[in-house]
């Protein structure tokens, strides 16, 4: 056997254990959540929030567009979060909503009147823990949403990182698996019926 | 043991890695593409057999109903939700499967309908799929055989992703000089992973 074989064998296998081996914990917490987001009945309790309420004087923002005064507010109430603008804004107000997985926060701003109105609800845990499945900041759907806070942007990354990662270590093990004669056979027809049955949802 | 273990590894594996490369791959899809849709023709159905009730039932029935009127407008998928219009007597919903999307828009006293419908691409087709069945109207989610199917299969891949990594982990620890190198790893990525997730609630 040529030693650049050797050397792409050794590589390839060790290259699909490291990936594993780094992106474990992301894969569980995909692979739950997962499970979580298609079977709600199982999880009906999760979904309580706990809310509250408050009013606080605000000062003036001098930010240019709606997303700069915006963190304004946000700083100025010490809150982090992805923005998020409904479709048009009442006149002297500023109307957003600031979402993360453990909980999120709609506010409205009264400039005329200086005044802030909070409403904030908490999520529980598990219900934090399922939304990471989906915390994106954007829906490609809703062309107009786009993401606004940069861990949203790195916790995207993470989500990419992960895909790519999953997609080297399957390509990789179709190399692994080729190179064993023995289990070519069993191993064909194995990935040739769930090739047909991925195929069937996509056609039929 | 060992043998076993890698064999039921490599077999589980190679069976789900299709539907992994579907998920894996319409992350990207889901994440960074912006979907613009533009009006779509309307092609129009009359005299359907309209099933009675609409205006008092709910849910799953509701749906039920609903699914007698798709093969008289040419649509077959998973009915997303129900719309009762009860001023105009209309019932409007939207029937999709991976590949197919179609609004339906029933006169229920003219027993007539419009039909829009779209091909959605392979990729948004990829992302469906990914999304499917999901969190939303579990009452009456898997109202096609096709989802009922499908959310077999997501399941079947998730169960069999958690034996392959945990299998996986055995494989690795057999290895006795990849350990160090994979404990490192193990760690980083721990570290990265909580990291990420503290920075994010905290």
């Amino acid at each position: 056997m040529p030693s650049s074989v050797k050397v792409l064998d050794v590589w390839n296998r060790k290259l699909h254990f490291y990936l594993g081996l780094y992106f474990l914990f992301f894969l569980w917490l995909f692979s739950l959540t997962g499970l979580m987001l298609n079977h709600q009945q199982w999880f009906r309790d999760i979904y309580q929030r706990v809310e509250t309420k408050y009013d606080l004087g605000i000062e003036a923002s001098s930010g240019a567009t709606d997303l700069d005064r915006a963190r304004d507010v946000m700083r100025q109430l010490n809150l982090r979060g992805e923005i998020d603008f409904p479709a048009a804004q009442p006149v002297g107000h500023l109307d957003f909503n600031v979402s993360r997985p453990n909980g999120s926060s709609q506010i409205r701003v009264d400039w005329n009147a200086k005044d802030v109105y909070v409403r904030e609800f908490r999520n529980s845990a598990l219900h934090a823990f399922q939304i990471f499945h989906t915390f994106s900041g954007s829906r490609f759907n809703q062309p107009a949403s786009r993401r606004d806070w940069i861990v949203t942007s790195l916790w995207v990354w993470a989500m990419d990182a992960l895909a790519a990662g999953l997609i080297v270590m399957v390509l990789g093990s179709y190399y692994m698996w080729y190179r064993l004669k023995k289990r070519r056979a069993l191993g064909f027809a194995v990935l040739t019926g769930g090739f047909l049955a991925c195929a069937l949802f996509l056609i039929y | 043991m060992y043998r076993w273990t890698r064999d039921l590894h490599l077999y589980f594996g190679l069976f789900i890695s299709p539907f992994i490369l579907l998920f894996a791959a319409s992350v990207f899809y889901l994440n960074h593409a912006k979907l613009i849709v533009g009006s779509q023709p309307a092609e129009t159905y009359a005299d359907l057999r309209i099933p009675q009730g609409f205006d008092r039932l709910k849910g799953l029935e509701a749906v039920e109903r609903a699914r007698e009127i798709l093969p008289q407008v040419e649509a077959a998928g998973e009915i997303g939700f129900l719309r009762y219009v009860s001023s105009t007597r209309h019932l409007i919903f939207p029937v999709s499967r991976a590949g197919v999307e179609a609004m339906v828009d029933v006169d229920l006293e003219a027993r007539s309908a419009t039909v829009t419908r779209r091909t959605p691409s392979l990729w948004e087709s990829l992302a469906y799929l990914h999304k499917m069945p999901g969190p939303h109207n579990i009452a009456i989610r898997g109202n096609w055989m096709g989802t009922r199917v499908w959310r077999w299969f997501a399941d079947a891949t998730i169960y069999l992703l958690l034996f392959i990594s945990i299998s996986g982990l055995y494989l690795w620890w057999a290895i006795k000089a990849e350990r160090r190198i994979g404990f490192a790893l193990l760690a980083g990525g721990a570290v990265t992973f909580f990291g990420l997730i503290y920075a994010v609630i905290r």
